[in-house]
């Protein structure tokens, strides 16, 4: 018994892509940001982050980036020791964060520029994901000439240009109209689907949350209060919004999120 | 629209000519203290025909262009150096805001004292003049790159060297070609300064040549050549500008 338990341990420890143990982070001595934090990330998983501003939700995902250092716990990838970010992973800000002197294919190659010269097969792959989110007649246009949406789907085509295990999502589509916002969050969870890629998404939106998760942990003052799995099948579209196992999560969380306000 | 606005500015300096002009006519004064723009243009008509001003302008350019090369390869190289290490910064600093605010003519004749007269004190006094602005652009531009793209190159695994020439160079050169805008205007004050104290050839040697004949036309024409290149390499690194960014 105690050694099938210990299998099984095993098992679910090798599938686990990303692991936070016991992290605690905190910016100065005097102020906390995250205390003891333990999160699990499977592979293909949609894992969401919601909570109030401020409540260390960005913190969480750049530590688990390997952009910040945890002051106490440990990071793992892969089930190593994780103390910088690696080349299988993709990050994508709030804010697009274009370069704004390159056009949109140069923006999108930027990640395999900078360690390798580009070939045409690199080209011909960016082309692909362009075409894939709709930007397929935008390669030669420059940032500032695209629409919030359209800048928002290079940084994700940019993301994905390394064929990342895992992409880190950083309230992507916050500033984004609602329209513009449902798309996106469609295009996003097909190209997940098919690369198989894990994401760790953080948001405001407790509606979002519920389309795009099959978890989402509830944070509050630094800590994670609450992790729910979302029990609805994938694909998921735009009909389930209304039905009522997506406002029976949607109320279930944003109770969790009051009850500890 | 634009090209109204030219025609408005070039409209408002004729008219700033002929109440000149009219002035001069009118008071009868002296071309010994004020001679008329029609005079002036004269003197500088004849005096470029006849070559006696070209020498000194190829002198002058000569300097020019030598000190901004010069205080711009020291001016952005110290400014990246600067910039990129807060150590140095807060160290050098105020030696380099001490080096700004001793008055420059006041360092010309420590120059010839140590250059000797002619071309070399007058590119030093230039570069000295240009070193400042595109230094002090070149720190704040370096800093004020958006931290969230410096994230985005550490996430990219990017190394210091590949930050600073593909994001913190490009992101700051707007700022940096303004510094070199300015460089370039100051450019000729430090040439015709150095040119008054420390030389017998070039424009700035011209004007005091000028001054001990009493030939104030001939001030006046070489004030209008000098203002002239100004504004030209003024527009040159517009037009760069344009070109780059």
């Amino acid at each position: 018994m105690n050694s099938e338990l210990h299998i099984g341990q095993l098992e679910a420890k090798s599938q686990c892509l990303l692991r936070l143990r016991d992290v605690s982070f905190s910016y100065s001595d005097d102020i906390g940001t995250l205390h003891n934090i333990n999160l699990d990330l499977q592979h293909g998983e949609f894992h969401c982050l919601i909570g109030r501003s401020g409540c260390g939700k960005t913190s969480l995902l750049k530590l688990a980036a390997g952009l910040l250092s945890p002051k106490r716990g440990e990071v793992f990838w892969n089930n190593q020791s994780l103390s910088a970010p690696q080349s299988d992973m993709g990050f994508v800000f709030q804010r697009p964060t274009l370069l704004e002197w390159k056009n949109v294919l140069d923006n999108v190659l930027l990640p395999i520029a900078l360690h390798k010269k580009i070939t045409t097969e690199d080209i011909e792959v960016a082309k692909k994901i362009l075409q894939r989110i709709g930007l397929g007649n935008k390669y030669y246009k420059k940032p500032p000439q695209l629409s919030g949406g359209q800048q928002s789907r290079v940084a994700i085509a940019r993301a994905l240009i390394t064929s990342p295990r895992i992409l880190y999502m950083d309230e992507p589509f916050a500033s984004l109209d609602a329209i513009t916002r449902e798309e996106l969050q469609h295009d996003l969870m097909d190209i997940c689907a098919e690369h198989k890629t894990s994401i760790l998404f953080v948001t405001h939106d407790i509606g979002e949350a519920v389309y795009l998760g099959d978890q989402v942990s509830v944070m509050v003052k630094g800590k994670i209060h609450q992790t729910l799995a979302i029990d609805i099948p994938q694909p998921r579209h735009n009909a389930i919004r209304h039905s009522p196992e997506f406002n029976h999560y949607s109320a279930t969380l944003r109770q969790a999120m009051e009850d500890t306000a | 629209m634009r090209s109204k606005s030219y025609i408005w500015t070039f409209f408002i300096g004729l008219v700033f000519l002929a109440v000149w002009e009219m002035l001069v006519r009118l008071l009868g004064t002296s071309a010994l203290v004020m001679p008329a723009p029609t005079r002036v243009a004269d003197v500088l008509w004849v005096s470029l025909v006849n070559g006696y001003l070209w020498p000194h302008i190829w002198q002058t350019l000569v300097e020019v262009f030598w000190g901004i090369l010069l205080g711009a390869m020291m001016g952005c190289l110290g400014g990246i150096i600067l910039g990129e290490s807060k150590h140095l910064r807060s160290l050098l600093m105020p030696y380099v805001v001490l080096s700004q605010v001793v008055p420059k003519l006041a360092l010309a004749p420590l120059f010839i004292v140590w250059f000797g007269f002619g071309v070399l004190p007058t590119v030093v006094m230039t570069a000295l003049i240009c070193f400042f602005p595109l230094l002090e652009n070149t720190v704040t531009s370096l800093q004020q790159v958006d931290p969230q793209k410096i994230e985005l190159f550490k996430m990219l695994r990017a190394n210091r060297w590949q930050t600073l020439w593909r994001l913190k160079i490009p992101s700051g050169l707007q700022s940096i070609l303004a510094g070199f805008r300015v460089a370039v205007v100051l450019a000729w004050v430090g040439a015709v300064v150095g040119e008054f104290i420390g030389s017998s050839k070039g424009l700035g040697a011209l004007i005091i040549a000028a001054q001990g004949s009493m030939d104030t036309p001939l001030m006046f024409a070489v004030l209008v050549v000098i203002t002239s290149l100004g504004i030209t390499s003024y527009w040159l690194v517009q037009v760069l500008e344009r070109r780059f960014l």
